[in-house]
């Protein structure tokens, strides 16, 4: 039986590089494309993935997020508490927030955002916050009076440009009126403009905890204590040690948090994903069946004549379904150099998001289902054009 | 020994069928060479592709070195043809991308010859044709008369009971038809091969043991 392997791979790779060099080359390039196509989407979209993760961590939730314990709607003892917590080992720092809605307004606009009141320097520990100051200043711990807008919260002078509601162009400098659950009313003087690119910072406000607990009346109290690990990845475990350290408030991981986000964000990539991906296999299917079929028409006649000299079909089929998986192999590995330079490329340049920088990330699971993919494409490919015309009978094959 | 009985074969149905061959008897003898003339559409193409498997009678029963071919399915049809028939096409009909010696090495190594084996076996049948010189060389590389000696070289290959010609100098000029036909004769003579061709030249009568003449699909005389 390895006989027939053995005649059939010499006739396909005599026919391969004798044949006709240009047609081989064009399609080992269009197949090289094909795997292009076929990883680089979703590696780029692993990479969006990547980047939205990042960003709920460094800008949103930290590794774990820290919630009052069933029934409470605040976390008392806050001081005490954080110092539990930063004790924890594994556990980098910590930093306790207070979030709420409250109205602001400026110059007749009135919006109501979400208000974080927080501890700028511990803050600093946990969060990147402070990173994304597009104008003015950082809160310091001690602040009052004073507030951080985010850019989105902001608003532009045109409003058109806004598509959601805004505070109409405010700047640094600037006095807001906030207005909170209390019914307490006080102006805030603008101390700085935050873009991070995070939707949910940027479309916040932020106060010192010292300037909210003034105007509710409380102390040491809190809705939120977001803690940063050492490692990224083993949230899980870190939560189960924080359970053992005495922590008994509720305790979520950033992916807890945003899973709903980023199950909505991948769903949707998912599916142009999966469309380019069956596009990209209809092309190779296509052109490798078309070079196969165009070849086996073209050798119609030397195909009837080697069954007449007693070569078996499977033989000759086996042949083309070589010259396929040659095709496949050679395609296959021009695509993962041209990928190999592409993502080079866009490593050291990645496209730039509204979240921010993406580099693609190759998944080495994504890397397998593309060749298996094409090689499953290529077998069919080579197996049905050489099937059908090796089904024709010899003497209508050898008239041609 | 090669034995055809009622041979016929039909193309077409109701008023446009056309009677190919029309009820052949046939026998040749072991060793004989056999050449089989008439005028075009006489059907001498159509009982050589009969003879030669490639083409299914509509009716009667053809054996060969005593198997009934008419029982055999398309594998062993193309083992039968593998192992035991050699053909000799027109127009050569040789692999345009192989070498002289891999058109030749082809048939006996899907025979199930060694690598080797084939290699000694493709040479020394070179060395027969008189194209030892020209084993490196591609079909387009040799001229007519070459290419149809590589391709008689082919059919002798496994060494066939039976071979098989389609007018293999019909494409050849005088000079290169006595050579090849020098050559079949030569074989024929000395490895005591059966051989029947095909051929509408007069001249070529000389060469053959007995000469079958068809005419509108009937065997006219020589049938044996």
């Amino acid at each position: 039986m390895l006989e027939e392997e053995q005649v059939a791979f010499f006739l396909a790779s005599r026919l391969i590089t004798r044949g006709n060099k240009g047609t081989i080359l064009l399609t080992i390039m269009i197949i090289a494309m094909v795997f292009v196509n076929l990883i680089f989407l979703p590696s780029i979209i692993a990479g969006i993935v990547v980047l939205f993760n990042q960003q709920n961590i460094d800008y949103s939730y930290g590794n774990l997020v820290i919630e009052p314990r069933e029934d409470q709607l605040l976390i008392t003892n806050v001081k005490e508490l954080q110092q539990k917590i930063n004790r924890v080992p594994g556990v980098v720092a910590s930093t306790p927030r207070y979030t709420g809605a409250a109205t602001i307004v400026s110059k007749g606009k009135s919006t109501t955002p979400l208000l974080i009141a927080i501890n700028p320097e511990d803050e600093k520990q946990v969060l990147k916050i402070h990173t994304g100051i597009a104008s003015g200043d950082y809160l310091n711990d001690g602040d009052t009076g004073q507030i951080l807008i985010g850019t989105t919260l902001a608003g532009n002078k045109d409003q058109k440009v806004d598509r959601t509601p805004t505070l109409g162009g405010v700047d640094v400098g600037k006095t807001v009126e906030v207005t909170f659950r209390n019914g307490i009313t006080r102006q805030y003087r603008i101390k700085g403009i935050i873009a991070s690119g995070q939707f949910s910072v940027d479309s916040s406000a932020f106060i010192t905890r010292k300037e909210l607990e003034s105007v509710l009346g409380t102390t040491d109290t809190a809705n939120q204590i977001l803690v940063k690990t050492q490692m990224t990845g083993n949230e899980d475990a870190m939560r189960i040690t924080l359970m053992q350290y005495g922590i008994q408030e509720k305790i979520w991981t950033w992916q807890d948090k945003s899973a709903d986000f980023l199950k909505s964000i991948v769903g949707s990539f998912d599916i142009i994903n999966v469309i380019s991906t069956i596009v990209s296999l209809v092309i190779a299917v296509v052109v490798i069946f078309i070079v196969i079929f165009i070849n086996t028409v073209y050798r119609r006649k030397q195909i009837g004549i080697l069954q007449a000299i007693g070569i078996d079909r499977s033989i000759i089929i086996k042949s083309y379904i070589f010259q396929a998986l040659f095709i496949f192999a050679s395609g296959t590995l021009a695509g993962c150099a041209l990928l190999f330079v592409l993502l080079q490329y866009l490593t050291a340049s990645p496209l730039v998001f509204p979240g921010g920088p993406v580099a693609p990330v190759l998944e080495p699971m994504l890397l397998f289902r593309a060749i298996v993919s094409l090689f499953i494409v290529s077998l069919i490919a080579g197996f049905l054009p050489s099937w059908l015309t090796t089904r024709e009978d010899i003497l209508s094959a050898i008239r041609g | 020994m090669i034995i055809g009985s009622n041979l016929a074969k039909i193309y077409g149905k109701g008023t446009v069928e056309v009677r190919a061959l029309d009820g052949v008897d046939i026998r040749i003898r072991k060793g004989e060479f056999v050449g089989i003339t008439g005028a075009s559409g006489s059907g001498k193409s159509t009982l050589l592709h009969l003879l030669g498997l490639l083409d299914r009678p509509t009716t009667g029963t053809l054996v060969i070195d005593g198997v009934d071919v008419g029982l055999l399915g398309e594998r062993g049809r193309t083992l039968f043809r593998l192992n035991r028939l050699g053909y000799v096409f027109q127009d050569y009909a040789l692999v345009p991308e192989l070498t002289a010696e891999e058109n030749i090495y082809l048939p006996s190594r899907v025979r199930g010859m060694t690598v080797k084996e084939c290699t000694r076996a493709c040479r020394d049948i070179l060395s027969l044709v008189g194209l030892r010189d020209r084993v490196d060389f591609l079909p387009g590389e040799m001229s007519g008369g070459e290419q149809q000696r590589v391709a008689i070289a082919r059919a002798l290959v496994n060494n066939p009971a039976i071979i098989l010609a389609d007018e293999p100098c019909a494409n050849l000029d005088t000079r290169n038809s006595t050579i090849i036909l020098d050559l079949i004769r030569k074989l024929n003579r000395e490895l005591k091969q059966t051989v029947v061709m095909v051929s509408h030249e007069e001249w070529h009568q000389k060469y053959f043991d007995r000469v079958i003449v068809l005419k509108d699909g009937k065997i006219v005389s020589g049938g044996d």
